[in-house]
């Protein structure tokens, strides 16, 4: 008996226990002011340069930010979508989720909610584009990236007052100026499940330069064959790349993409250039680097004269699911040049916002600038290829690297999965 | 030639090259079962010794290198990786999930296991079956009829959800395995009991729970790992509504940037991760071996 006893003593216990948790976690989330929920693609630093970016906003309405950082966000958003439980403001894949997500009526029209004629005064007319659906803005640039700058050692020579003009010129000066670095080109895919993605940088900004940005948007657009000659020529030229890189096509494969520009600061250099965006000042070697005097950058030359000054740029989406006041005052917040100043000090991220200048150095200010200023302004095309394109192309920058007497047979495959992927 | 070996008088002679041959096999045996556990524990080793090595380090050599002199190993990575804010948090926040979320399906599954087990009721096989058959449903299909379902409750975001989610998730297999363990406890034990004029719920508590400790604490260990690894259905329960509830495996990976950068806290963040389930491991490992080794002894 007092065994038995015992034992639903217990069990009542722990029951108890259960049932006041629970309610202390319901009656744990009112306290003064709102919070706004947010879900972005942030960890580490960025998250914290993102956090310190909207405190100024919570001291001065009171409210609060919740901020969930995950790489999954576009599982959490499929799900958050079809299930309408959905935090306040997010990043969002990419421009194709955007619009679906728009079309379904989850993401909020922001026409009502941004001061429209500043936010496209101070922001480049191709990004504002890109968040337009529908003739409705429902994303916004919250940070922007210029891709395919040339990085180099100044050490090895120093190109600050005379870059390469032309493809061609900077062939020559890398022959002329290589002195005792190991190879021109220090190229690195690995990136986990997205290996070969900064490839696919590299034929974009041939694509571009070579074929115009008339040619490069039809074909993210799914208008242009894989197979068309403009394309093989670009995947071409990434060959030659390859070809005269340090270590060759095995290093370039297993050197992770944050690692890829090392072997600038290696002594003697591996190599004279490194090709990657504006956001490799935050990893690898760069990221203890003194920008200016251990690295600086030139624009990717022109190739065809006819597209003089073409840039290409990426960027994080971001848009507003609840449309609470807490959430609208937010977004109003996160776009002005006073919110983006704070995020853009911090280093490692550019912002879309032509007024926000508190740029760390001379280098992110340059690469700002040329995001303002881009004659020709294009967006990745891999990231506004539908995912199973992106996917695809970047298995192809991989297979090719390995073996480029397969280019036919892949451009071929490219073509197949591009039938399915925009049919959707 | 153990027939023979029992015929013959146990000479102290014969027994001499049996037992040397028994030891060599045992050798043998114990050398190959500890060279398994070294293959198998390398990656493992190698996790370890990167955890202390810097990132620099990490990228240039292989992880032996850091057990060569000169060694360079350091705290550096852990000590970061406890200095990142909202980290403790996140560590009681997974206890917060993880005690409930283990302890719920086990008491549910224990009651549900003795009634199926013990006590006669129209249509109990055919639940028995569906109960079972819920463990090929993958819990990701249920991600968004559930997600609209606690939403409806409002209780999106908070602990309650993510407990709730984790009881349905692991009660299949709990009710199979508690099932199968107290079924094969003797029936003459629950009978005599019952003419003693013992109820259902005393032979319950008095006799079947107190027998199925092995099997219970070894379902502890799985359903408690289960949860504390789990990333997915606390990322979808809590992440949207409430980033102050996230468990460890959230904070986690958000040490790494959208870039990839900070690669080399997750090796240290994974082994502080691995502490306290490894604590617990040890702690009911003993009733885990008996677990199994109970049962099988019993049929």
């Amino acid at each position: 008996m007092h065994g038995s006893a015992t034992g639903w003593r217990r069990l009542t216990a722990l029951g108890a226990v259960v049932v006041l948790a629970a309610a202390a976690c319901g009656t744990s989330g009112s306290s003064g002011g709102k919070t706004v929920s947010v879900i972005g693609t942030w960890g580490g630093d960025e998250e914290k340069a993102f956090l310190a970016m909207v405190k100024p906003w919570e001291d001065s309405t009171g409210n609060k930010v919740k901020y969930t950082g995950t790489r999954d966000i576009n599982a959490v958003l499929t799900t958050g979508v079809a299930s309408g439980v959905l935090p306040d403001l997010a990043g969002l894949p990419g421009p194709g989720q955007m619009a679906e997500y728009a079309a379904a009526g989850a993401l909020k029209p922001l026409d009502g909610v941004l001061d429209l004629a500043k936010y496209k005064s101070e922001t480049a007319s191709a990004l504002v584009d890109l968040g337009t659906v529908d003739g409705k803005v429902v994303g916004v640039f919250i940070k922007a990236a210029v891709k395919g700058l040339i990085w180099y050692n100044p050490s090895l020579r120093d190109y600050s007052s005379d870059a390469p003009a032309t493809w061609d010129d900077l062939k020559a000066a890398a022959t002329a100026n290589q002195g005792n670095a190991g190879a021109i080109w220090c190229v690195g895919l690995e990136s986990g499940s997205a290996s070969g993605w900064p490839g696919t940088d590299w034929v974009e900004d041939f694509v571009l330069r070579q074929a115009g940005p008339d040619f490069y948007n039809a074909w993210w657009q799914g208008k242009q064959a894989w197979t068309s000659p403009e394309i093989k020529a670009a995947f071409q030229a990434f060959g030659d790349v390859i070809a005269s890189s340090a270590g060759g096509a095995n290093t370039v494969l297993t050197t992770a993409f944050q690692e890829g520009g090392d072997g600038l600061f290696t002594n003697p250099p591996q190599c004279e250039f490194h090709h990657q965006a504006s956001f490799i000042t935050g990893l690898g070697k760069f990221k203890g680097a003194v920008a200016g005097t251990d690295y600086n950058f030139f624009p990717f030359p022109d190739i065809n004269p006819a597209y003089t000054g073409a840039v290409e740029g990426a960027g994080d989406l971001f848009g507003m699911f609840n449309d609470t006041e807490a959430a609208k005052s937010l977004m109003k917040y996160l776009v002005t040049a006073e919110a983006q100043d704070i995020w853009v000090k911090l280093g490692g991220a550019l912002s879309a916002n032509k007024n926000a200048t508190s740029y760390p150095d001379d280098i992110a200010k340059r690469s700002a600038e040329l995001l303002s200023t881009a004659k020709i302004f294009v967006f990745d095309a891999s990231d506004l290829m539908p995912s199973a394109m992106n996917a695809a192309f970047w298995t192809a920058v991989v297979d090719y690297t390995k073996d480029p007497s397969k280019l036919d047979a892949i451009l071929v495959s490219l073509d197949a999965v591009q039938k399915d992927a925009y049919a959707q | 030639m153990t027939t023979i070996g029992r015929t013959q008088s146990p000479a102290p002679v014969a027994q001499g090259p049996s037992r040397l041959a028994r030891g060599i096999r045992r050798v043998a045996l114990h050398a190959s079962v500890i060279g398994l556990m070294v293959f198998w524990l390398i990656p493992t080793i190698g996790l370890l010794v990167n955890s202390f090595r810097s990132a620099d380090a990490v990228s240039s050599s292989g992880w032996w290198n850091g057990l060569l002199p000169p060694t360079a190993l350091s705290l550096d990575n852990y000590a970061s990786v406890i200095g990142q804010s909202g980290i403790v948090d996140a560590f009681v926040n997974s206890l917060f999930i993880t005690i409930p979320a283990t302890v719920i399906p086990i008491m549910v599954a224990a009651f549900a296991a003795y009634a199926f087990s013990w006590m006669n009721f129209p249509g109990r096989n055919i639940l028995f079956v569906a109960f079972v058959g819920l463990l090929v449903v993958p819990l990701q299909t249920t991600l968004i009829p559930i997600l609209r379902l606690f939403a409806t409750l409002g209780i999106n975001g908070q602990f309650l959800a993510v407990w709730l989610a984790h009881t349905g998730y692991g009660l299949p297999f709990a009710v199979y395995l508690l099932r199968n363990f107290m079924g094969s406890l003797p029936r003459e034990v629950f009978e005599s009991a019952a003419i003693d004029g013992a109820s259902p719920v005393v032979s319950f508590i008095r006799l079947a729970l107190p027998m199925s400790i092995p099997a219970i604490a070894a379902l502890a260990i799985f359903q408690f790992l289960f949860v504390w690894n789990d990333l997915l259905v606390a990322l979808t329960y809590i992440g949207a509504a409430n980033s102050e509830n996230l468990p460890l495996t959230v904070a986690v990976s958000n040490l790494v940037s959208s870039l990839g950068d900070g690669w080399q806290l997750l090796g240290a963040a994974a082994f502080l991760s691995m502490a306290l389930p490894l604590a617990v491991f040890f702690a009911l490992q003993r009733y885990f071996v008996r677990g199994i080794t109970g049962g099988a002894v019993k049929g």
